[in-house]
């Protein structure tokens, strides 16, 4: 079975993460999926449309619309917040205009987060990775409640081998990232940073897995202001195995 | 920079003692939700969506529901006004109280008034307003505003409470909650006995036959619509639903979602006026617009779905860090709307210019719609609210408002790069560059504080090399067979769907079924004969050195009660009385799966008897338990009395610091008598 799919990489992770890009390509093609990666798309717009700025973030989402009209096959997304952005984020951009509203449609059909794609489309949960520690999983805010994405990643991380997973107490709550809002309200999002990273030390955990580089970037971020030693990883660089110990 | 909300919220975030008040609130709160949602006799998400579309009905046919419902509630006896906006709605209150001569208003809780500022404007006309509600009693006293929907002092801890007490009222200092509320209770008390009018909201209006729906614990909602000549409702006008299996609908939903409860303790309908020369000879209803049909008709419709079950505040990350207080206008302006659900209504009915920046202050997690009772997608609304949607400013102007300039500079210049694949790729190599110019040696770099991400958080360094650079050499070195082999082709879990396996109640009978609802709000239940039924009561009147009880009249009591009983000395009332501190009724049905009572009120079955006395009997026949709540619905339908009352155990408040006291407006003590069905071929 080889399945042509186009590769939505993310602005984020295209920019100042690489490497992750790298491990969700190794995964796909371990698996035997026939990747391709649309050189002409940027970001999926999500910051302006955020920031309330539709207009700009129109132009973003027409974008990529045609940038992927172009190809064909499963649109594979590593990130929870950026599937959503074009699920649900376009059908609300192009409410009022039908021509566009159609093709949003047509898009939104073929998109598909990473580990949704693993776990749903091509019944993988194993990959035959393993891990010898203590792993917490941080569900994203938009994976698990906009898409409904919760048990594919869990599923995955169970399949580790070696790995125990810790639960994370209020696994749930938001890490305060909220793109533009983490900026905006600076004050208010890092309390939410504290509270998650609280957690996150509660929990033991020797290394945190999450499915959206956001968030991760917004918790590594503080955990290495305040020096502590744990990271939060994609699961994609898990489940490559690829876990390189970071280098300062 | 440093707005009016923005100094809350710095406030906010530096106030040690709210920030643990929150903390406790959220946490108690959920887990009470939570616990309390497995006892839905439907799978949550079915139901939600069942009362999504009730109110997504309603709203959509606003005007003619409203219409249905005012002719019913007309025919009923109501006095229904209509106001436009919050100076109308005052205007026609004070009309009412001129026309009554009023001079003491005791209010239950409602949001409406405090959108209106009814509290205010009666006090600058020599009117004195007291808030019966616990919560609301002490935020009064305090010169303060509620800081949430339901729990109006979330805010405070007991000792604060405590220190109010002992300056506004003059008693002695205590930090226990039971003591504060008794204290409450007996002042309260006086005001309830002499109020002139009494204020509630309304929870629901259903359209089919004009009634009015009330959920209260303390009863307090009770007294100010049982006791006072005039009773005056206010209502927004949104607050409808079509029918009464509706109203079941969202009863199943309402309690659990804002206060973990399945059924509040009291639950009144209101049908009209008293109907004897004991309580309200008159009752109003105001219905309230304020902007509403507006919203109605804007892209912020939606959120006129809400029924203030308050879960959306619970449930929410920076509510948990703010509390109600923080969510103020540009001017330091007050809202009662707070919360996520607040940061659409208060810009919707008081102005994007004044309250848009609310919806500005949220990460969009989502935890807001994830527990909504009618399934408001709030965080599509709250971006909405960001692009200026649904605002009342001209389309050609900006929205409002704005984000800060430099944000929205900065995302102008990045859209315009990303708007372009060549565009994009050179911004990313140049920031490639500048990284390493910045920060040649770490991976992260350090921006200073005011950037805002820079406060707490280091920035990871663009890379050099970006993926798509990369893309080329990772697909060339492709084969890394071997792997696939190891790749277990494990199938996924098949469907993580529910887990709700709801095992059925083992042939557990009705009547038991009850008594354990019953028991577990603390009520009293006792299985009796018919023969022993009197001495039962008279053993109680013994313990609690008592000869009158204020009753219900005999042809609603087993034959005979009455007269027994005054043939041991009882001394049988039937008017209401202060001083009785027992009180004796029937029941027309009860409702197994909540613990719950059906009281009819009219002139032989006053609503007071079970409401004023401290301790509470009643005599129920086991055949009349019923089911469920749309069983129970059903047989009210064919009754045709002024109120009705449904009672889940003694009176009880969380005011104070969450802590549950039992016993506030309401009885402190309820027993069930319950009498053994009839033998069957007797019946």
């Amino acid at each position: 079975m080889s399945e042509t799919a186009q590769l939505f990489i993310t602005c984020i992770i295209d920019t100042f993460y690489p490497e992750i890009g790298k491990a969700v390509v190794r995964v796909l093609q371990r698996l035997g999926v026939h990747l391709e990666f649309p050189a002409e798309q940027t970001c999926c717009g999500q910051p302006a449309f955020n920031a309330g700025m539709r207009q700009e973030a129109r132009q973003i989402a027409m974008h990529t619309i045609r940038v992927f009209e172009r190809t064909r096959g499963k649109v594979i997304v590593p990130s929870g917040s950026c599937t959503a952005m074009l699920q649900h984020g376009y059908l609300e951009l192009f409410d009022a205009q039908p021509h566009w509203l159609e093709r949003a449609r047509a898009l939104a059909a073929r998109v598909v987060e990473f580990s949704q794609f693993l776990v749903d489309d091509l019944k993988v949960t194993d990959l035959g990775v393993s891990y010898a520690g203590k792993i917490a999983y941080h569900p994203s805010c938009h994976l698990l409640r906009s898409l409904g994405v919760d048990r594919q990643p869990r599923a995955l991380l169970a399949a580790v081998r070696g790995a125990q997973i810790v639960p994370l107490p209020e696994a749930s709550d938001c890490c305060g990232f909220g793109g533009v809002f983490s900026i905006e309200h600076a004050e208010l999002s890092s309390a939410m940073l504290e509270r998650k990273i609280s957690n996150l030390l509660q929990s033991k955990a020797s290394l945190v897995v999450t499915a959206d580089a956001g968030c991760m970037t917004h918790i590594n971020g503080a955990l290495r202001r305040q020096r502590h030693p744990l990271r939060v990883v994609h699961l994609a660089q898990l489940l490559a195995g690829e876990l390189v110990p970071e280098a300062d | 920079m440093s707005s009016p909300f923005r100094l809350r919220i710095r406030q906010a975030l530096a106030d040690a003692n709210l920030q643990r008040a929150l903390d406790n609130n959220a946490a108690r709160r959920n887990a009470a939700r939570e616990q309390v949602f497995s006892s839905l006799p439907e799978e949550f998400e079915r139901m939600r969506q069942r009362a999504h579309q009730v109110r997504a009905e309603v709203i959509s046919n606003l005007e003619r529901y409203l219409a249905q419902f005012e002719t019913q509630a007309r025919r009923n006896g109501i006095q229904v006004h209509h106001a436009a906006c919050a100076e109308q709605a005052v205007e026609i209150f004070l009309n009412i109280a001129q026309a009554h001569h009023a001079r003491l208003i005791a209010k239950s809780k409602t949001m409406v008034s405090e959108e209106i500022g009814l509290n205010a404007a009666l006090e600058r006309h020599g009117l004195r307003v007291v808030e019966t509600d616990l919560g609301e009693f002490i935020v009064q006293l305090r010169g303060e505003h509620p800081a949430h929907l339901v729990t109006p002092a979330v805010h405070l801890r007991r000792e604060q409470v405590g220190e109010t007490f002992r300056e506004k009222l003059g008693v002695p200092y205590t930090d226990d909650v039971a003591e504060m509320t008794a204290v409450a209770r007996d002042t309260l008390r006086q005001v309830f006995l002499q109020a002139d009018i009494g204020v509630s909201g309304v929870n629901f209006g259903v359209a089919e036959n004009g009634w009015l729906c009330l959920l209260t614990n303390e009863g307090n909602g009770r007294m100010v619509t049982t006791l006072p000549r005039v009773h005056v409702a206010l209502m927004g006008i949104e607050r409808l639903v079509p029918t009464m299996a509706d109203l079941a609908l969202m009863l199943y939903l309402l309690p659990r979602s804002a206060t973990g409860q399945k059924i509040t303790v009291y639950l009144s309908l209101i049908c009209a006026p008293s109907g004897d020369d004991e309580g309200p000879q008159e009752r109003h209803l105001i219905l309230v617009d304020n902007g509403r049909l507006a919203m109605q008709r804007s892209a912020l419709r939606e959120a006129l779905f809400c029924i203030r079950c308050a879960a959306c505040l619970n449930a929410c990350p920076v509510f948990r860090e703010l509390g109600g207080h923080a969510y103020v206008g540009k001017e330091d302006e007050f809202t009662p709307y707070v919360g996520p659900i607040g940061a659409l209504v208060s810009p919707a009915l008081f102005g994007h210019a004044r309250f848009a920046h609310l919806a500005r202050a949220s990460s969009l997690c989502g935890a807001c719609a994830e527990v909504c009772p009618v399934g408001i997608d709030l965080p599509k609304l709250l971006l909405r609210v960001r692009a200026g949607l649904g605002s009342d400013t001209p389309s050609r102007r900006k929205p409002l408002p704005n984000p800060p300039t430099s944000i929205a500079i900065a995302l102008k210049v990045f859209s315009w790069l990303a708007s372009s694949a060549r565009r994009f790729q050179l911004a990313a190599l140049t920031a490639g560059l500048l990284g390493r110019l910045l920060s040649p040696h770490s991976k992260w770099m350090r921006l200073p504080a005011w950037t805002g991400w820079g406060m707490t958080r280091d920035v990871p360094r663009p890379a050099r090399r970006t993926f798509r650079r990369r893309w080329k050499s990772l697909t060339q070195e492709e084969e890394i067979a071997g792997f696939k082999e190891d790749v277990e082709h494990s199938r996924a879990i098949s469907e993580g769907g529910s887990t709700h396996s709801r095992s059925p109640d083992r042939a557990a009978s009705l009547m038991e079924r009850f008594a354990d609802e019953w028991r577990a709000l603390d009520g009293v239940f006792v299985f009796c004969r018919r023969e022993s039924l009197a001495a039962k009561i008279l053993e109680v009147l013994h313990e609690e050195h008592e000869t009158t009880v204020l009753a219900w009249q005999e042809a609603y009591l087993p034959d005979g009660l009455l007269r027994e009983l005054n043939a041991q000395g009882v001394h049988i009332i039937h008017r209401a009385d202060a001083h009785a501190r027992l009180g004796l009724t029937g029941a027309d049905w009860a409702i197994a799966e909540s613990g719950t009572l059906v009281l009819p009120g009219d002139a032989q079955r006053r609503l007071s008897v079970s409401l004023l006395p401290e301790i509470h009997l009643v005599v129920l026949e086991a055949k009349d338990i019923l089911p469920d709540l749309p069983a129970a619905f059903e047989r009210m339908r064919a009754l045709t009395v002024p109120g009705i009352v449904l009672v889940s155990g003694p009176s009880r408040t969380a005011d104070i610091e969450m802590t549950l006291t039992v016993g506030v407006h309401g009885p402190r003590k309820v027993i069930v008598f319950c009498l053994e069905p009839l033998e069957p071929g007797n019946e």
